[in-house]
């Protein structure tokens, strides 16, 4: 039971339970670790979040950020790879270069950027792969996040293909590589680079300078970052300063090691038997989460209780979301949002209704997309080495009293 | 009439500057993240702080032995972090285990 008495103060009681119960070989998934507590030093541009590191800012959003289906950029989440990050970027100054297979390799402004281009807008939620990584036994490699390593936003900017346009992509051209301005402390460390092959290119994937309506934050990636609606948050390059046109892929680790999960039906493996045949992780499944209550509340037997989420997924649309009350034998549905910020956004829901008894109550949520797929049970989730795509059926538990 | 065009002007002046200000940058905080005292805490201090913070360490929570034989091989395969020898890495790897393990060797 010590085995955690790091974090000991912050697991809830479901988390405690968990991982006593714990049998290391098998590997398998728990509820993910909840409730941990922000900080009391706020980061720049952000109200104060959950702190696991200042070098590189690694700041987690708490469960009670996700009542709304845009989340304000001074409580969404940062995940730097690289802990060297420019504390100033003079935005008259700021060019992004475009290079390699191209016809003609080009430096765009901010401001060319902004003026030369066509002007998107398109919401999408930025969700890191290893979100609620806590939830996989053993420990999965990579940060041990809870539930709040995403948010979503209003992105405006241009389309990453009208700048490439722009350059003129040459016949061979087959990966895109991109990088930031973050840099390796160590000058043998590897820079986080990704590379997106020209053919997923489409016109949702857009540079950013834009969010929610303002100057991105530095600390999400100011002066511009990239956007791939859809997919899990591992390419969306922040502080993008460098796009590299190329016909091969290069050799990287972030690429060839990192974000990949096993390449077969279940994406699992157990920990003795690791799977050889690995995929990126791409494309996002199904996940809602409950904002309001959080575990721990005190609500009134009687009185309406207004449950508060969000649901997404990679773009199929959300078709519903179901709350339970009684441990997932009966499932209700929620009202959803009317979806307006478009099928790459969060959808809010809520859920009205008057708790009976005093005690503890357990309430679960759990959203179904229109390609119809549906969020499993914790527990039914399988194990993967790097703790990716966590999506089992949330839940919290207040105390009702009389 | 003139007075309030004095006072909207002085509102937008503000407002730009208040603009300005915001685009001068950022100055990030420094977190301690205190390491246990123990055997090995100084020699670690210098090797697996160089990169990254502290608290990106003990992020991982308490785990078995060889969990951080395996990180600590992660850093130097990977990140090409500086330990050379065998006896360094025994160093580490000891420090982390006493301090942040989970009693169990695997
Ligand atoms: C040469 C630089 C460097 C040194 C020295 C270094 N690290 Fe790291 N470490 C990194 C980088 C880079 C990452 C981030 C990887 C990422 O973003 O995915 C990292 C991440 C981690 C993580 C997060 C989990 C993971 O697997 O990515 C842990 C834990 C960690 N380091 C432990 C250590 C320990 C223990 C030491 C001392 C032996 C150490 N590091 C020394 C560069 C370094």
């Amino acid at each position: 039971m010590e085995r955690r008495d790091f974090f000991k103060k912050a697991i809830t009681v479901a988390g405690t339970a968990a991982v006593g119960g714990i049998t290391l070989e098998a590997g398998e998934t728990v509820h993910p670790i909840d409730n941990r507590k922000v900080s009391n030093i706020a980061f720049p541009q952000k109200r104060p979040l959950i702190t696991y590191s200042d070098r590189p800012p690694l700041l987690e959003s708490p469960r009670d950020v996700f009542t709304s289906a845009l989340t304000p950029n001074d409580l969404f989440f940062v995940r730097w790879h690289m802990p060297i990050i420019p504390t100033y970027i003079n935005p008259g100054k700021f060019t992004i270069s475009i290079n390699g297979l191209l016809d003609r390799e080009i430096k765009v402004s901010l401001k060319e950027l902004k003026t030369q281009f066509e002007q998107v807008e398109l919401t999408a939620v930025l969700q890191c792969g290893g979100n609620n990584r806590t939830a996989f036994k053993p420990t999965a490699s990579g940060i041990q996040w809870g539930v709040g390593a995403m948010g979503c936003a209003k992105w405006k900017g241009v389309r990453l293909r009208d700048v490439l346009k722009k350059a003129g992509l040459k016949k061979e051209a087959a990966w895109i590589g991109f990088n930031g301005e973050d840099k390796a402390v160590y000058n043998e460390t590897a820079n986080f680079v990704r590379e997106l092959k020209l053919e997923h290119l489409n016109d949702n994937i857009i540079l950013a300078y834009e969010m929610n309506g303002e100057d991105l934050p530095y600390l999400n990636g100011y002066p511009l970052r990239l956007i791939i609606p859809g997919t899990y948050s591992d390419s969306w390059i922040k502080m993008i300063s460098n796009i590299t046109v190329t016909k091969e892929r290069q050799k990287l680790h972030f690429m060839d090691h990192a974000y990949r999960i096993p390449d077969n039906e279940c994406e699992c493996e157990t920990p003795e038997n690791l799977v050889q045949k690995t995929k990126p992780i791409e494309e996002m499944n199904v996940n809602s989460i409950i904002g309001y209550p959080v575990t721990g509340t005190k609500v009134r037997s009687a009185a309406e209780l207004i449950v508060r989420g969000v649901a997404f997924d990679s773009g199929h649309g959300i078709k519903k979301v179901q709350i339970s009350i009684d441990g997932g034998n009966m499932w209700e549905e929620a009202l959803l949002d009317d979806g307006s910020e478009g099928k790459y956004a969060y959808r809010a829901f809520t859920y009205a209704f008057k708790p009976k008894n005093s005690g503890k109550l357990t309430i679960m949520c759990k959203a179904s997309n229109e390609k119809g797929e549906a969020q499993p049970f914790a527990k039914d989730i399988k194990w993967n080495h790097g703790g990716y795509k966590y999506n089992g059926i949330d839940e919290v538990t207040v105390e009702v009293v009389l | 009439m003139t007075s309030m065009k004095k006072l909207l002007l002085i509102l937008l002046l503000m407002g730009t500057t208040l603009f300005a200000e915001s685009n001068t940058g950022i100055t990030m905080p420094y977190i301690d993240f205190p390491m246990k005292e123990g055997k090995g805490m100084y020699s670690t201090k210098g090797k697996c702080n160089m990169c990254h913070s502290w608290g990106y360490t003990i992020n991982q929570g308490l785990q078995s032995k060889k969990f951080w034989r395996e990180k600590v091989t992660k850093m130097i395969v990977v990140f090409k972090a500086p330990i050379r020898t065998q006896k360094d890495i025994d160093t580490v790897v000891d420090y982390l285990f006493e301090n942040y393990g989970n009693g169990e060797m695997e």
